[in-house]
């Protein structure tokens, strides 16, 4: 069946929910028994990379996680159901990914299921969601959700995606630090979409990329690399990750010394790294991508600060607890907003039970705008329902005396390309 | 992005050296290293029974809260208990301090209990050609869920692994008789293994400490099945390490910082588990033949194969301390944690930024090459003792030693470059 698109409008959902408010009162007997069924709390399955390489984003994503559930059950929960956490680990395995979102339909009762980060993990349980009819929140940035390739019952309201987030840096890059851009970067798939997107994006900007230097993955030594970079390179764009990245820009700085051309790398390569961590001194004067500015700013909003205070986190991205423990601060927001955006689509479709599964997803497809609040801490949104894709302000820092200075914002617009797909015309 | 290669030089030449002083130092002076010191008159603890049918609850209930308990394999007590309080800690414990098994044993104390409530005596004989197999097949097959399984942490998955374990094993007693724990159940003879390395000790009804790998010298040679019990020990805690290396992900041709999952590697890592340990068997009795063949001496290897397997034992446990301590320090936090919330004392805030701090991060890797090189040592001397014990002259000695300390020179090396490599989860 092909459902037409915006059948539920969030309009005419809210028309329904206050006229099903307003009859309450009358109902039978038998029909306040079922209202009072459904006080069953809202179970949402986490996926949480509990163990394997994506342990140290889990941290912090259940952290996030519990902390946003935390305000929204203080806040009432949802449809005035308490909301209940269902963490299964997956180890980080797209195997096990699938086998979690199975348990969540089928043993642990979930309404939805939630959190994935790591984009293979998303890509090896989506279908299995999608055959489960199971709504799956994912917040993992990949471009994968908007690409096409995934279905109906995957949505990504909470996390913009590489795609938009690199085409963006391209403006501020062309503009203020050069147009001939080497970059460097690890030769998998993260570092592939970088180099497609941002090569193209950099061109539309009148720009060019000098070379690009593929770095294998497993690499632990960069000095034989940077020969390779062109001597008339304006701009160094990297995005090297994993366990050798201090090694990397301990070599960049032997290798440059003081004449160096301008450095723009993503946060991706020190999320959870202390910027400020001997060995990173040559980082300074250098810029990033950032998906949430770490260090708090000088026009800091309120809304950053009561997330910022929620999760236990303090003005340099770090635990209140221990301020030696960095957050993963770029991405972690992803969280919060999508678990908003479900509470916000659960209320809006008057979800009640699994039966309202489609209803929630057409309610969400229904978005389109979602303002700076304390629901989206990080910045306005715009949701594109055909996609199933969030977009919204990337932010570019530069580091200054081992402070993230935020020093641009883009505009949303900056970070919008075509649709690839539309997924309201898939059937439910 | 500390100097690791000169630590890995440094150990090295710390092994080698205490070779060279082998060669210098008077018969007597490595022996007296091991002497062992009675300072306690004091009978074994009472109600040895009574606390290990108290653990055997214990057990009881964390395979019931695995199975119905929080899916979270850092919020459920069973895989905590397991996979950090018992196996990191108290395996730890075991080798190091003191033999507690023989109080925390969860299958004694229900089987005296067994058998005094019910006249039960053993149904069948303990075949003896058995001898050690059973219980070497049933440690690779602890290591395979430890290292081969997808998911070894998850709850349910566990609960039902250790529940069938403790099922089958108490069933193995009650055929078999207690020969069945001490030859055929893996964990009792792994701890009844590394208790031989604590140094506390008993000697005749005294309490006793010393050197560790002073009770190794007291013991007589162990039977051959169960000398290569103790190499796969060591050989599957070395695989336990390698797995996770780049070099490792590099021969399965995988990207470290893409790595699929562990449930896409099962095959690689158990035939990776059994390479290992059947290259450690070759190479350590490769160097017993050489050995014996450069000094002239007749003896058999299986007698040099079970004299010198115990001396493994020390090396098996530095490695295990130094491979688990990162992990531990997080996990026990989570433990921690555990015990907080259930006492109703406040949250407990688990932290990882000691492994952002430079000088934490070096005291840790410290701790971890010491203990490497500390294990090397021990071990170069308990062989240098028992060579001297078999031969006639020092000379002798140290001749049939060489291809052994050279092995043990290079498994320093090898230590100390695994902890040291980079890894890729």
């Amino acid at each position: 069946m092909i459902t037409p698109k915006n059948a539920t409008t969030r309009r005419n959902v809210l028309k329904t929910l206050a006229g099903g408010a307003a009859g309450a009162a009358t109902l039978p007997l038998w029909a306040r028994y079922a209202q009072a069924q459904t006080s069953e709390p809202i179970k949402i399955g986490f996926q949480v990379h509990r163990t394997g390489i994506g342990a140290a984003y889990g941290r912090w994503y259940d952290r996030t996680t519990m902390a946003a559930v935390n305000l929204i059950n203080e806040q009432g929960g949802i449809n005035g159901r308490p909301v209940e956490i269902v963490a299964e680990d997956d180890g980080t395995d797209p195997k096990r990914g699938a086998e979690v979102v199975e348990k969540f339909a089928n043993q642990h009762g979930c309404d939805i299921g939630f959190g994935t980060l790591f984009s293979h993990v998303v890509i090896g349980s989506s279908p299995r969601a999608g055959e489960l009819k199971l709504p799956y929140f994912v917040v993992s940035e990949g471009h994968h959700v908007a690409s096409g390739m995934l279905n109906r019952y995957t949505l990504q309201p909470g996390i913009t995606d590489v795609k938009s987030q690199v085409q963006a840096m391209a403006p501020f890059v062309a503009e203020n630090l050069g147009k001939k851009v080497t970059m460097i970067f690890p030769d998998f798939a993260f570092g592939h979409d970088h180099r497609d997107f941002f090569t193209r994006a950099i061109e539309a900007q009148g720009g060019e990329v000098l070379a690009h230097i593929a770095v294998p993955p497993a690499e632990t030594s960069f000095t034989k690399y940077f020969p390779k970079i062109p001597q008339d390179t304006e701009v160094l764009y990297h995005v090297m990750v994993g366990p050798a990245v201090l090694t990397f820009v301990k070599e960049l700085g032997e290798f440059f010394g003081p004449s160096r051309p301008e450095i723009f790398g993503f946060i991706d390569s020190l999320e959870a790294v202390d910027i400020s961590s001997p060995g990173l001194e040559y980082l300074e004067g250098t810029y990033f991508w950032e998906g949430n500015p770490r260090h708090a700013q000088e026009d800091q909003s309120e809304h950053d600060k009561f997330y910022r205070a929620a999760v236990g986190v303090d003005e340099r991205g770090a635990s209140i607890s221990d301020p030696s423990d960095v957050s993963t601060y770029a991405h972690m927001f992803g969280c919060w907003e999508t678990l908003h955006v479900i509470k916000a689509g659960m209320e809006a479709a008057g979800y009640q039970s699994h039966a309202d599964r489609a209803k929630l997803i057409e309610a969400v497809e229904a978005m389109t705008e979602m303002p700076l609040s304390q629901a989206h801490p990080q910045g306005a949104k715009l949701f594109n329902g055909k996609t199933h894709q969030v977009f919204g302000h990337q932010y570019i820092s530069k580091v200054t005396d081992g402070k993230l200075v935020k020093v641009h914002t883009t505009s949303i617009e900056d970070t919008l390309y075509p649709d690839e797909v539309d997924y309201t015309t898939q059937s439910f | 992005m500390l100097p690791t290669d000169i630590y890995i030089s440094a150990g090295a030449a710390t092994v080698l050296l205490t070779l060279v002083l082998l060669v210098f130092l008077p018969e007597r002076t490595s022996e007296k290293l091991f002497s062992n010191f009675g300072f306690w008159r004091a009978k074994p603890l009472p109600l040895r029974h009574f606390i290990s049918c108290l653990s055997a609850v214990v057990l009881g209930w964390i395979v019931w809260t695995g199975l119905t308990g929080t899916r979270d394999p850092l919020a459920n007590p069973l895989p905590l208990t397991v996979w950090t309080v018992w196996w990191v800690f108290l395996v730890f414990i075991q080798g190091f301090i003191g033999n507690h098994w023989q109080y925390t044993n969860p299958w004694t104390g229900p089987i005296a209990m067994l058998s005094k409530l019910t006249g039960l005596k053993p149904l069948l004989r303990y075949p003896s050609q058995l001898s050690y197999w059973p219980g070497i097949f049933l440690f690779l097959g602890f290591a395979t869920v430890l290292m081969v399984d997808p998911a070894p942490a998850d709850p349910s998955r566990l609960a039902r692994y250790v529940g069938i374990y403790w099922y089958l094993t108490l069933l193995g007693v009650v055929l078999f008789g207690p020969a069945w724990l001490v030859k055929a159940e893996a964990i009792t003879i792994m701890m009844r293994a590394y208790q031989q390395m604590a140094i506390l000790g008993r000697t005749h009804s005294r309490l006793s400490v010393g050197l560790s790998g002073w009770q190794i010298l007291r013991k007589p040679a162990p039977k051959p099945t169960l000398a290569v019990f103790m190499l796969v020990l060591l050989g599957c805690g070395s695989f336990d390490g390698l797995n996770e290396t780049f070099w490792w992900f590099g021969q399965l041709g995988l990207n470290p910082l893409e790595f699929p999952g562990r449930s896409a590697v099962v095959a690689q890592n158990l035939i990776g588990l059994i390479a290992a340990n059947v290259v450690l068997l070759l190479a350590f009795i490769s160097c017993l033949v050489l050995g014996l063949r450069i000094s002239g001496e007749t003896e058999t290897v299986i007698i040099a194969f079970c004299r010198y397997a115990p001396t493994l034992l020390p090396i098996a446990l530095a490695y295990h301390l130094a491979h688990y301590l990162p992990s531990f320090l997080v996990e026990a936090q989570y433990v921690l944690k555990y015990i907080y919330n259930t006492l109703g004392l406040g949250d407990f805030y688990v932290t990882t930024g000691f492994f952002s701090r430079p000088s934490t991060v070096k005291a840790i890797w410290l701790i971890q090459a010491g203990a490497v090189v500390a294990g090397h040592v021990i071990a170069i001397l308990l062989a240098h003792v028992l060579a001297l014990r078999a031969h006639g002259t020092t000379r002798q000695a140290i001749i049939v030693q060489i291809p052994l300390a050279i092995f043990m020179v290079c498994y320093t090396v090898f230590g100390l470059w695994l902890l040291a490599s980079p890894r890729g989860l």
